[in-house]
Order: structure tokens, then C-alpha cells, then sequence
């Protein structure tokens, strides 16, 4: 069974994994108002992301987003194929386009996000 | 780009749509968030000029014959929804007062993929760019490109960067050489400020309601917020960030 998402506002996701580390992504609706991605800039492994706070950025052919951290946490990896393979995003927002995983600093955080309806209903679906 | 970062902070919390124009003084060279500083300083006789890095994308900007905005649209406006949106607004606008100068503006429908990633952002033809056909081009589209924008995305307003090319600068020559608004207006009715004054209104218009122009929003030492951001933006660590 497919583990279930949650949604910050600003369009990123969050998955909680089996072993207690939370996997990041931005939404398939984020990545379709962003159109033609070009670049894309990542955390280390090992740094901190804070919670509503930018973590990375990512250009497209006419503007650059912030993606900020859904929850707070320790980066432990990062998907480093996603800047050279972009269309991953497009193909894949919730699979192989996952961009950076953490160990979050307060588990129960990710609680506090959108779930699926919540979300759906946010973008309009 | 402290002011522009200013300007976005207090369009969030008004919850209103702000713009900023501002000229260059002494002629910078503008990267975007992403180009390589490398690349600048490839570039011939402009690797001594003055620098910075916007926070917005795209290509390189010789500033000093032109003028530069920064808009401000806080999330709750229908302009902040799609990127392409606030381009057609801003672009749209100017395409509409050009016009009716009998200039033959329109906006690039298809975007030229061989040049997107030319260093200068004005030998880009990107999707929503305003370009006017003029025998002083000296593309091979026959068009001069006047003005550039680009957006950063911020979680509560986008900000967006553009110039709009008023003369061609004497210091450039090669391909970091465009004509400008004045340039192009030469044999047609109307001036640069006119131009201006219509576009703004226009801008104006579509959001209905009324153009307040103030004075004072400027780079200044008596600023405190803009002072304040200002020290990222000055930093080898941000000019250097990729």
C-alpha cells in the first residue's frame, strides 16, 4: 500500500518512511506551474532545513522558486541525479523525483501538513 | 537587489502590488541567480565592469542605458498564480502603449531553444520576451528584443525583475550591443517618458485602480530594512554562488 503524502502550502510534499526519516518532493501541480525547469540547487547532506524556510531552488525558463523544508530535520541524502534529469520532476514527482530526505528534529511535525483532500481542495481539484 | 528584496517584503505585508524603477549608476553588469561567475569573466572588456548577481534567472544584463523595474505581487493576486501570467500583464501592457506609437511591438510566441542559454540575456528569445520589428535590428529575426523580465517566487509574493533597453550603450560593442526605446522612437511620434507614463497607466488600469507615485523608496543609507538585506547581496559568497 502506498505510504500517504502530506502537503505543505507552498506545494511540497512530504512522505514519512518506514524508518523514521521523511522524503521531500514538490507536488505534480507545483512542477506543472513552474513549465520548463532548467536548473535546480540542492542542500548538502548533513545540513539543517528549517521548517518554512528555503532549503534549495529551482529554475525554470522564466522564474526561480524557493522550495522550502515542509518539516524541520537533518538532511541524511539527497536525489544528486535530479539537477542533471529534470524531466524526472515532470515524469515522476512522487517517485523517482523525490528531491531530499530527512531525519526530522520533531516526528510528529509532518501532522501538521495538508493531507491529500486538504490539498486537492487547496489547488483547486 | 536589496531594494527590490525590500520592495517584495512590504508588498507581502500591505498585501498590495508595488513597483520600483530605478536607473545604474556606474554601468553594473546584472548575472542571473544561476550563471556562472565564470562566464563572466570570460566576457571580454566587461570583466572589469562592476557586477552583481539578481535573484531572479536568466541571462546577463549590461545596465547603464536603461531602466530597470522590480514589481512586487503578493500571493493573494491573481497576477502571482502563473508565471506566465505576470509576463503577460507587465509585457502585454508596454506591447499595447508601444503600439499605439506606431512601433511594431508583439511578444515571442515561440521561444528560439539555440539561444536560451546565450550568456546575454538580451540575445534570448524566450517565450512572453517584447520584441519590436525595426530595420536597427540586427538579429536574424529581424526584431530588436527591448525588454527582459524574470521572476523569483517567494512562498507569499513574486518579484519581477525586468529592464527595458532605452539606448544602444556606447561602451559595447559585438553582441552585448541592443538599440534601445530611444533608438527605435527616433522616426516615430512620442517619447521615452511618455512611453513610461502610458505604460504604468496602463499597468494601473488593469488592476483598477490608481496609480500612486512616491518618491523615497530608493537605496539608501536611511533605510534600515534595504540596508540590512544589502549584505547579502554584497557578499563574494553570493556573487560567487555558482
Amino acid at each position: 500500500m502506498e505510504k500517504s503524502r502530506r502537503y505543505a502550502k507552498s506545494h511540497e510534499w512530504a512522505r514519512l518512511e518506514d524508518d523514521g526519516s521523511v522524503t521531500i518532493g514538490i507536488s505534480a501541480y507545483a512542477v506543472e506551474a513552474l513549465t520548463d525547469l532548467v536548473f535546480m540547487q540542492l542542500p548538502d547532506v548533513g545540513s539543517t532545513v528549517t521548517a518554512g524556510e528555503s532549503f534549495g531552488e529551482i529554475e525554470s525558463v522564466k522564474a526561480v522558486s524557493d522550495l522550502y523544508a515542509p518539516i524541520s530535520g537533518k538532511v541524511i541524502s539527497v536525489n544528486t541525479e535530479l539537477p542533471s534529469q529534470l524531466e524526472t520532476l515532470n515524469d515522476d514527482p512522487y517517485g523517482s523525483g523525490w528531491i531530499i530526505c530527512v531525519e526530522p528534529i520533531e516526528a510528529d511535525q509532518i501532522d501538521a501538513l495538508f493531507d491529500q483532500e486538504a490539498y486537492d481542495k487547496l489547488i483547486g481539484g | 537587489m536589496a531594494a527590490d528584496e525590500a520592495l517584495a517584503r512590504r508588498s507581502e505585508e500591505t498585501n498590495s502590488v508595488l513597483m520600483r524603477l530605478y536607473g545604474w549608476q556606474p554601468h553594473t553588469v546584472s548575472l542571473g541567480c544561476f550563471q556562472k561567475i565564470t562566464d563572466f569573466s570570460k566576457a571580454g572588456v566587461l570583466a572589469h565592469w562592476p557586477v552583481v548577481r539578481r535573484p531572479s534567472g536568466g541571462g546577463a544584463i549590461i545596465h547603464g542605458t536603461d531602466i530597470t523595474y522590480g514589481l512586487a505581487v503578493p500571493s493573494s493576486h491573481e497576477w502571482s498564480k502563473r508565471t506566465e501570467d505576470l509576463y503577460s500583464a507587465v509585457h502585454g501592457a508596454l506591447v499595447q502603449e508601444l503600439n499605439s506609437c506606431d512601433l511594431k511591438a508583439k511578444l515571442v510566441e515561440v521561444a528560439k531553444k539555440d539561444q536560451e542559454q546565450d550568456f546575454y540575456c538580451f540575445n534570448r528569445r524566450a517565450f512572453g520576451d517584447l520584441v519590436v520589428e525595426h530595420p536597427l535590428a540586427s538579429s536574424a529575426s529581424g526584431d530588436c528584443k527591448i525588454l527582459g523580465s524574470a521572476q523569483r517566487r517567494l512562498s507569499c509574493v513574486v518579484l519581477q525583475h525586468g529592464t527595458l533597453l532605452l539606448r544602444r550603450n556606447p561602451q559595447i560593442q559585438g553582441e552585448g550591443s541592443h538599440p534601445g526605446l530611444e533608438d527605435l522612437l527616433q522616426s516615430e511620434a512620442g517619447s521615452v517618458g511618455d512611453v513610461i507614463e502610458g505604460w504604468l497607466q496602463r499597468l494601473a488600469d488593469q488592476l483598477g485602480g490608481e496609480l500612486i507615485q512616491e518618491a523615497g523608496f530608493s537605496y539608501s543609507k536611511n533605510n534600515g530594512d534595504i540596508m540590512t538585506r544589502t549584505k547579502r547581496y554584497e557578499t563574494t559568497t553570493w556573487l560567487n554562488r555558482r
